[in-house]
């Protein structure tokens, strides 16, 4: 007995975004980042290079980074997809993003959402990182503006911010 | 992007009758970072993208007495699977515990993001010169597993790589992991790479070094990356550093390495730089692993 394959044209796909399910209908070929955009309006997460090199797209899939742009959405059935609408709290604004505020880690901010993301998983992953694993960690996020230096420091003071909150 | 079909089979019976289809061009896949860039570029036009992640023990990470491969004359070693991340390589204990040259190279690969995604088959199976994986897996004489319709064979990953984007795989086969052998305790290996920025860019050069233990000493493996159309062995160079350790040998090896290769000019960097950086890397190489042997 075999499986039919899906596609070309439109499939129902349910994907967990930020906690809530969605039904989409959409071809095996559009990606993660594309159907994020453009099904379920979450735009937070930028087309940028659409070759998985400026990170620009990154989201949160099943607690790891991911590039949205090389990711089909038809491969992310049963994960969970974390983007950045799905940061704050209430009211109040992730750590990271409150950091990058204060410490002007953005210029444009077209890398922002990317950038934010990989600095969530990063301090998921290692709570209090060096400035070497912060560069590490961030290193598939790329500014055209060239904040970096604001930017780890950015990450750096998250670190702190998130370390002061769980005690 | 050019319309395709989607299937994830969870048998090898359902995947074997896919990649069967005579007038269709059926591509495997798993992690997806090489497969869309081609695709949206135009590069490949895939019927069928066959996502093998689901078939039984892609995502093993296990040692060889363990369930996979034992059996009789199966030695000691490592079983990766075909699906297993670069990542999962990069940070697995089991892996830096005897085979870290592997997860050097794995940690090298890419960034954070590819790394989360990229799979050790995929990187092999693109079989380009450059993949970040060959020559660890070259020192560390890693085989591969591939099954296919009429059977199970495995190839020796030199002979895998078969010129730049030419792997071995006949029509129909799947590539479902690797086994590689324990080096000896008291081995050493190291792996560096050059590339034009730190993260997410493939090498000009890359070498792998690994000093197998042995009773009268060391046996030197030595495989460079980006350097010829498949990654290579240096056996000249593994020859006379087995034999001496001296400044004048290291570079007679490193003179050695910069002969056996023959390496193109491309948008990462000429050849005249690419031949320059042979001799460093593999210096560079020779001095870390020495660095980690016991002070006699």
């Amino acid at each position: 007995m075999t499986m039919p394959f899906r596609g070309p044209a439109a499939v129902p796909l349910v994907l967990h975004v930020n906690g809530e399910d969605f039904h989409v209908f959409v071809e095996p070929r559009r990606t993660l980042l594309s159907v994020l955009r453009e099904e379920l309006g979450l735009t937070g997460a930028k087309l940028g290079c659409g070759h998985g090199q400026c990170g620009a797209c990154t989201v949160i899939l099943d607690g790891e980074t991911a590039y949205a742009c090389l990711t089909l959405a038809i491969d992310c059935e049963d994960r969970e997809i974390r983007t950045i609408e799905g940061l704050m709290r209430g009211d109040s604004l992730h750590p990271v993003q409150e950091a990058l505020i204060a410490h002007d880690g953005y210029q444009c901010g077209f890398c922002t959402p990317g950038q934010v993301m990989s600095a969530v998983s990063l301090l998921e992953h290692n709570p209090r990182p060096t400035d070497d694993e912060i560069r590490e960690g961030m290193a598939g996020n790329v500014c055209r503006c060239g904040a970096y230096p604001n930017i780890i420091a950015s990450v750096a003071a998250a670190a702190e911010l998130m370390a002061a909150e769980g005690d | 992007m050019r319309a395709f079909n989607y299937c994830r089979p969870t048998s090898y019976g359902e995947a074997f009758h896919w990649l069967a289809g005579a007038d269709q061009l059926v591509v495997p896949v798993a992690g997806a970072t090489d497969l869309i860039p081609r695709i949206r570029d135009g590069l490949l036009r895939p019927d069928v993208v066959l996502d093998i992640k689901d078939l039984p023990d892609m995502r093993a990470l296990t040692p060889t007495d363990g369930r996979l491969t034992s059996g009789e004359g199966v030695p000691p070693g490592l079983y990766v699977g075909a699906a297993v991340r670069m990542n999962e390589l990069a940070r697995s204990e089991l892996v830096s515990s005897r085979w870290g040259v592997l997860a050097m190279a794995a940690a090298s690969m890419g960034n954070e993001q590819v790394r989360n995604r990229a799979t050790i088959g995929g990187n092999i199976c693109t079989a380009s010169p450059a993949a970040d994986t060959a020559p660890a897996l070259y020192v560390l004489e890693a085989a591969v597993c591939i099954k296919g319709p009429d059977g199970d064979r495995t190839v020796a990953i030199a002979d895998f790589f078969a010129g730049p984007r030419k792997n071995a795989l006949h029509r129909g086969e799947l590539v479902v992991g690797l086994t590689i052998p324990q080096p000896p305790e008291g081995s050493i290996g190291h792996f560096e790479k050059l590339s034009r920025r730190k993260a997410g860019d493939l090498s000009i050069v890359s070498v792998a070094a690994l000093a197998v233990r042995t009773d009268a000493g060391y046996r030197w493996r030595l495989a460079l990356g980006a350097v010829g159309p498949t990654p290579l062995r240096s056996p000249e160079s593994e020859a006379i550093l087995s034999e001496s350790l001296t400044d004048e040998a290291i570079d007679r090896a490193a003179a050695s390495a910069y002969g056996c290769c023959c390496p193109i000019s491309d948008i990462r960097s000429g050849l005249e730089y690419r031949q320059a950086m042979v001799i460093n890397l593999t210096r560079h190489a020779i001095h870390a692993v020495m660095a980690q042997m016991p002070t006699p």
